[in-house]
């Protein structure tokens, strides 16, 4: 055992930089999520051909990749723990608050490695023009974030059930809709080269805030048996 | 207790179709809305409560709450399903379209998504404490995100929806009779799903 108790930030960046690492070893979520983003956006991209989409729809496409994309790979923060016996030790080791937001964190930085991937490829191939590049990019983070806190939690739920990765996504998308909703929309603004009101950005980092706080509320009821 | 239910339902189908006069504009049609507003509104109690009942659990860890919650979720399934199926009748022969996500068609739609997710999640967990735990603990999430939607979705979508019985100005633009004839086919739905309810929980309560 070790005698030297962490204060919980340690403890958050420790269980992420663990995540990490089993990630570069491995690199199956990374490159399975990638390849999942490139044919996805690929068959969009050609499936439309030529034809150029209106600006709302544009932006709805991209959302829509999003979602489906972190529904393919974030999951397995908590899928792979139970699958390889090593969520005892987990629970054993590490606080609960520790361990959702070491979860989340990496589950974040996921998400945005993926974004950055996939902005320049959708850009490219769907013609697209953005008109304020700041508030895009702060648009896509807070997306981005809410997306990997409402799917965190849910995958600590669909670990323990059977039929894992069909119920992830049933499970997440009616917690996640109003910051999803909010995020086309504001997205759809900044194509039609219409600056979003401050308000909508301030109702995604609002409901980001409320769904970290709240998973964090339930997720002792989770973790601990 | 169970005939007075069915004297009483039975008194309020013969008040809608002989005692309420048609309504201005909608006419006959208005007699539907007997059907979806009290079906609506025991979609969205039953919601209430299978969150109240959630939080119940989590906190005393009674199986019987579980219960509870899940007898309420698999009623309110079907009463929101039934409200969302006559809205979409009721939406045909007044707008014109079954479907266009309305507001309110929206709102139904998310409850139902949460209903359905909520009962897939507790169908595929086989141990009862675990399925008990987890999905109280998803009730709960889900419960946090109607304030939000209500908020949201009005802004993005038109609504055509008339306004709820008593409107934000506090005033009742309503016959008198149809007032009446509502609160009891009101009562009438919640007496009958607090009674299927009760009926589901006695048998859970007996095979247990």
């Amino acid at each position: 055992m070790p005698t030297i108790r962490l204060n919980l930030l340690n403890c958050i960046w420790a269980i992420m930089m663990k995540d990490g690492l089993c990630e570069f070893r491995t690199r199956y979520a990374v490159s399975a999520l990638f390849m999942f983003a490139l044919i996805s956006l690929a068959s969009i991209s050609m499936s439309i051909g030529a034809a150029s989409l209106p600006a709302d729809l544009t932006a709805a496409l991209l959302w829509v990749l999003l979602f489906f994309c972190a529904m393919a790979g974030l999951s397995r923060v908590f899928v792979q723990e139970e699958e390889s016996g090593t969520i005892i030790a987990l629970q054993l080791y590490g606080s609960g608050q520790a361990v959702l937001f070491g979860k989340l964190l990496f589950n974040i930085i996921m998400l945005l490695a993926l974004t950055m991937l996939i902005i320049p490829l959708f850009i490219l191939f769907l013609n697209v023009d953005i008109y304020h590049w700041s508030i895009f990019i702060v648009v896509l983070i807070l997306g981005d974030i809410g997306i990997a806190a409402a799917s965190t939690i849910t995958a600590a739920m669909v670990a323990k059930t059977q039929g894992k990765n069909a119920l992830f996504t049933v499970l997440t998308f009616p917690i996640l809709l109003p910051q999803f909703l909010s995020s086309i929309s504001a997205t759809a603004k900044i194509l039609m080269n219409v600056k979003p009101d401050i308000s909508d950005i301030l109702f995604m980092a609002a409901y980001n805030v409320v769904l970290m706080i709240a998973s964090s509320i339930v997720f002792d009821y989770l973790w601990y048996d | 207790m169970k005939l007075i239910l069915l004297l009483w339902i039975m008194g309020v189908i013969y008040a809608v179709f002989y005692i309420v006069p048609p309504a201005e504009g909608l006419g006959e049609l208005v007699r539907i809305a007997f059907f979806h507003i009290p079906v609506a509104w025991v979609s969205v109690l039953a919601f209430l409560l299978s969150a109240g009942w959630s939080v119940q659990y989590l906190r005393t860890r009674d199986i019987q709450y579980d219960w509870k919650s899940s007898a309420a979720a698999s009623l309110g399934l079907l009463f929101c399903l039934l409200a969302t199926i006559s809205g979409a009748v009721f939406a045909k022969l007044t707008w014109g379209a079954y479907w266009n996500w309305d507001p309110r068609q929206t709102s139904i739609f998310i409850l139902l998504l949460i209903y359905g997710a909520y009962l897939v999640l507790r169908s595929s967990i086989q141990e009862e404490k675990e399925r008990a735990r987890i999905s109280a603990v998803y009730a709960l999430l889900s419960f946090l995100t109607v304030p939000f939607l209500v908020f949201i979705i009005p802004r993005f979508y038109f609504s055509l929806h008339p306004e709820p019985v008593i409107n934000s100005a506090g005033k009742l633009e309503m016959d008198t009779i149809m007032i009446y004839v509502l609160l009891a086919a009101v009562g009438a739905c919640t007496a009958l799903f607090w009674q299927c309810f009760n009926y589901m929980v006695l048998n859970k309560q007996k095979s247990a």
